[in-house]
């Protein structure tokens, strides 16, 4: 076995994927988590979207729910 | 997303190389658990190394020197782990010839250096953050696989790369 045979790709949606996910859909149902740092957040950000910059994820993770889809960025 | 916000607001020509995720079947034995550390850790070394190149903030040279040299340590600590589980080989005589130059995420060093070449410091922290988060989940994963001292070390090296993670999190949010 090679060592990149260790490493899957992870599936990712589309820019247009997602706008049409963000469409069709209310944001109660869905989770859009912005994994960025604090000054880029407040840059710009996807409408609805909740700053939990990388590094905060584990510390987090307890407040996002898992019954929903979730998309970061 | 792919792409993340750059690609949201059409910004995007030429994204950063794209990270797997690292998955281990039931088969995967502690050696080549350290193997895999081993020459991720090797990667990682390489490119951060080569940034002192591709880079004018002086800041961010110097960030990413540090973290070549640790790099270099957790090389160390993971070559020693190996020692121990193959019954004293070194890692370096039992990898595969065509391994070629891998880093965190499963990433090509040659093809992370040729979209690194011109990008502003910024896209270079954002990319080397990803790289970090990918240190941190891999050792957690490897951690999760392993018992006793060896379960401990992994733990250590998630906490530090975790710890580089900020370090780098930190550069980013200062040059913004």
């Amino acid at each position: 076995m090679g060592v990149l045979d260790y490493f899957k790709p992870v599936l990712a949606m589309t820019t247009d994927e997602v706008r049409q996910f963000l469409r069709d859909r209310n944001p109660d149902e869905y989770n859009l988590i912005d994994v960025r740092q604090p000054k880029e957040y407040e840059m710009g950000h996807l409408t609805g979207a909740r700053l939990i910059p990388v590094g905060e994820l584990q510390q987090h993770v307890q407040e996002i729910d898992p019954a929903r889809p979730t998309i970061t960025y | 997303m792919q792409g993340g916000i750059r690609a949201w607001e059409g910004l995007v020509a030429e994204g950063p190389p794209e990270s797997g995720m690292a998955y281990f079947g039931d088969s995967v034995r502690p050696p080549d658990l350290a193997m895999l550390a081993w020459m991720l850790e090797d990667g990682s070394r390489l490119f951060y190394e080569r940034m002192d190149e591709f880079l004018r903030d002086d800041d961010a040279k110097q960030l990413f020197q540090s973290l070549a040299k640790a790099e270099v340590s957790h090389e160390k600590t993971v070559a020693e782990l190996y020692r121990g589980f193959s019954g004293g080989r070194a890692v370096e005589d039992d990898l595969p010839s065509d391994r070629g130059d891998i880093m965190e995420g499963g990433i090509k060093v040659d093809e992370a250096l040729r979209w690194a070449r011109g990008k502003d410091v910024n896209a270079i922290l954002e990319f080397a953050i990803s790289l970090e988060t990918n240190a941190y989940d891999l050792y957690l994963k490897m951690e999760r696989r392993l018992e006793g001292d060896a379960k401990k070390i992994f733990l250590l090296l998630a906490e530090e790369e975790k710890a580089h993670l900020g370090r780098l999190a930190g550069l980013l949010e200062k040059k913004m």
